[in-house]
């Protein structure tokens, strides 16, 4: 009996050949452009929090208690060294990176403009988050006096590799000290306060430079994947100032709500417009059937057995839009997250939103399982009114209505 | 044939609901869509030129691209006498800028000093509104420091403190001087308000030897909307191929660039939407048109020609998409209208958008009786366009085909 309603459900979807293409070539067109840009915009945010993690705070970071608020380097960390190795004993901590940063003036010989000079060491840095693949131009060199400067910082001031800057700030007792520096490498993070006023040096250069303690720093950058790493270490630390990524970066937290917010209500509305086709097919087909319907009551077809008939019907033409949507959805998100939408014509545009001017898309498999059950809840929630109609009809009526 | 048309509709309801509510929907949604995104970007630009950024701005060749004391504007009277008779201009007022560090006590910091015309100013930014504490600047003001409130409170400045500055003149000698803190301005562009300082340009002049200097003239119009005509009177009054006049659009580049772009991804996010409609409609109107193929062929065979069934449908779509247009055209223009006076208000928006330049909590929609004409145009086209496969299929049949059709 089963097999039977299968085979006439199976016959029946496809028996009006232009309206089951409309409906699937509808499903498959929507659900390939919805997982595209789903993936698109999740990618986007994705990289930017990535990205952010990698080139400043990492998953927490740690400062001296006033150092956000002051921004002074007398606000240090004293004893970062044994914090640092304190921290690397721990199982659920990757990498940590040690950073000393001083705000001050930066100038060539005919322009200037605020900047951040960080001290890093570039070797902790490649094991923190990849800092080679933030390069630009140039090689990545911070030995003596070179520097590394943000690309926006780097525009903004005419730097080539080679250039000469003045980096001129306050000492650890406040006096007036400058460094001068050559360009080896620009680099783009895609972190927009980096990318607009950071210069690295050499951390130990910087250190004397600010007269600053040896194993003092500003900034301890961790990567972990406990979640819980923050409140552990400000427990553990109590006299510094322990903060989660999204404590620091609260714009990401926003963006990545929205993002799901955005997703979330684009899903709905087309789930719910594509509900509406499916159930108007349904509807039609049921009602042109009605006479059918009631012969093969008559003929002892149980209503159950009909009522499956129809479900099976609608699953069928969704199902096949939903692989087809599902087949085009995946090909465009396999080309967008390995080779990009490349819109280098808006760099400077997207760039000033931390944007990459090639944006990759982000691929799950939740967008192919969510789509499948909305899919499937459409098209059994658009039988409903159509299988309604019908049983209010007794088989006698049925048989005997002209439409 | 309107008549027809018009008790087809009322006759097979369940599909004129279908292409009313969703029509309805699809322009409401449009229409408060795109005036939304316009609103914010509207705003950005208008806030950023509110500020400080000139509509047009008068550079020496080479000053933003190189930047140095050579590339500084000369003879600044005398271009500003020549800006004087062209009419689109407002106000204009020539500015000073230069880098220099400000110190007090054991705080220093890096901040952008500009020599500016108090009274002027007034006209062109929002200097003046933008006080904080003590007072604005006064022409007569010899070393008085109008500062951001957030550049003081890394310096943990307070009025009447004195700061001293050091600097490079225009002449590239070097410049210093100590500058009396008289008024704290905030403008809620952290950039601007951590980054920036003020002095009567009088004065300042006589610090940086720039009598009758300037970095660039910043220009007011009275209609922002004949930007270019403007750019092109001043260009060819100045006369001189050593200047070049910007306009907001060259001057704020990345923003504007940055706009297109979210642009674009708000135009594909709607045409998701605007795909789906669409196919929905193509499939009630098919469904409809597929039920009543016997009727088309009545209609044939009584002599209507395959034009005039066409005009019907045309005449249904029409009615359809019109009522449903007439009624969410007025709904959507009178809301983006309101939201365009009162425009809504997201707390904390700025303070956590501030990176992005984003300066006020309120998010205002657009109004532009353009704008919503081509978004109606859209819709109407789209709800036209979902006709054409439905209709061939109806033309498809001959007039006998059609009779016997089941």
């Amino acid at each position: 009996m089963f097999r039977l309603i299968l085979s006439l459900a199976y016959k029946n979807a496809f028996l009006r050949r232009s309206r089951a293409l409309l409906l699937i070539v509808m499903i498959a067109v929507s659900m390939s452009m919805m997982l595209a840009l789903e993936g698109l915009y999740d990618g986007m945010t994705a990289s930017m929090v990535e990205k952010t993690k990698r080139s400043d705070s990492g998953e927490v970071s740690i400062y001296a208690k006033e150092f956000r608020q002051e921004r002074t380097i007398q606000e240090n960390i004293k004893d970062a060294k044994k914090i640092q190795e304190e921290l690397l004993l721990r199982k659920d901590v990757k990498s940590v990176s040690l950073r000393l940063q001083a705000d001050g003036l930066c100038a060539t010989a005919k322009k200037s403009s605020f900047a951040t000079l960080i001290g890093i060491e570039l070797e902790d840095e490649q094991g923190f988050g990849d800092f080679s693949e933030f390069l630009e131009t140039g090689s990545l060199t911070l030995r003596g006096h070179k520097t590394v400067v943000g690309k926006e910082l780097a525009k903004d001031l005419k730097l080539k590799i080679g250039s000469k800057v003045i980096f001129s700030t306050q000492d650890m007792s406040g006096e007036i000290t400058a460094v001068a520096l050559r360009v080896s490498a620009i680099v783009q993070t895609n972190n927009i306060a980096l990318d607009k006023g950071t210069m690295y040096v050499n951390r130990e250069l910087l250190r004397k430079l600010l007269q600053m303690p040896k194993n003092s720093a500003t900034q301890i950058a961790i990567r972990s994947d406990n979640t819980r790493l923050a409140q552990e270490l400000s427990a553990q630390y109590p006299d510094l100032d322990v903060k989660s990524f999204l404590a620091l970066y609260p714009m990401m937290e926003q963006m990545q709500e929205i993002t799901v917010i955005f997703n979330s209500i684009t899903f709905f509305i087309v789930m719910l417009v594509v509900f509406i086709g499916i159930m108007g097919v349904t509807y039609v087909s049921v009602l042109e059937r009605v006479r059918e319907f009631g012969v093969m009551r008559s003929l002892g077809m149980p209503y159950s057995a009909i009522k499956s008939q129809i479900l099976f019907e609608a699953l069928f033409v969704a199902m096949v839009g939903y692989i087809l949507g599902a087949f085009f959805g995946f090909s465009a998100l396999y080309y967008l997250e390995n080779y990009g939408l490349d819109l280098k014509e808006f760099a400077d545009g997207l760039e000033s939103f931390g944007y990459a001017s090639v944006l990759y898309a982000d691929m799950k498999y939740d967008y192919f399982i969510t789509s499948f059950a909305a899919i499937f809840i459409a098209s059994v929630l658009s039988v409903l009114l159509p299988l309604r109609r019908l049983r209010k009809m007794s088989v006698i009526e049925a048989t005997k209505l002209q439409i | 044939m309107f008549a027809l048309a018009l008790r087809n509709i009322l006759f097979y309801k369940s599909r004129s609901l279908t292409t009313f509510f969703l029509t309805f929907f699809a322009a409401l949604f449009f229409i408060l869509y795109v005036a939304l995104m316009d609103g914010s970007h509207n705003s950005m630009l208008q806030n950023s030129l509110k500020v400080y950024t000139g509509a047009i701005e008068v550079y020496k060749k080479g000053y933003r691209e190189e930047g140095g004391n050579e590339y500084l504007l000369d003879d600044v009277g005398k271009i500003e006498e020549k800006l004087q008779s062209i009419p689109n201009i407002q106000a204009f007022t020539s500015r000073y800028e230069t880098y220099g560090l400000l110190s007090f006590k054991e705080r220093s910091s890096a901040a952008m000093i500009a020599g500016v015309d108090p009274q002027k100013e007034e006209q062109l930014s929002q200097l003046k509104e933008a006080l904080f504490l003590g007072e604005y600047l006064k022409e007569s003001d010899a070393n008085c420091l109008y500062m951001g409130a957030e550049l003081a409170k890394r310096l943990k400045v307070s009025i009447s403190d004195e700061v001293s500055f050091i600097g490079s003149a225009s002449d590239n000698s070097f410049a210093a001087d100590i500058f009396k803190v008289c008024g704290l301005f905030q403008t809620g562009d952290y950039g601007f308000d951590g980054n920036w300082g003020f002095v009567a340009k009088n004065y300042f002049d006589t610090l940086m030897y720039s009598h009758d200097k300037a970095s660039y003239v910043s220009i007011r119009l009275q209609n922002l909307e004949d930007v270019e005509t403007t750019q092109e009177q001043i260009l060819s009054a100045l006369h001189n191929t050593k200047l070049e006049v910007l306009s907001w659009k060259e001057l704020m580049h990345t923003m504007v660039e940055a706009m297109e772009v979210d642009s674009i991804f708000g135009y594909i996010s709607i045409t998701l939407f605007f795909v789906v409609i669409f196919f929905v409609i193509m499939i009630f109107t098919f469904l409809n048109l597929s039920a009543r193929v016997r009727e088309f062929g009545t209609l044939a065979s009584i002599g209507l020609s395959r034009r005039n069934i066409s005009k019907l449908l045309f005449y249904e779509m029409f009615i359809l998409s019109s009522t449903a247009l007439l009624l969410a055209t007025p709904i959507a223009a009178a809301t983006a209208y309101y939201f365009s006076l009162y425009p809504i208000v997201i707390e904390g928006m700025s303070e956590t958008y501030k990176q992005y330049g984003i300066i006020s909590d309120e998010l205002p929609l657009s109004f532009d009786v353009f704008t919503i004409a081509w978004n109606v145009a859209v819709i109407y086209g789209l709800n036209f366009l979902s006709l054409l496969y439905p209709l061939r299929y109806i033309n498809s049949f001959t007039p006998l085909e059609a009779l016997r059709h089941v």
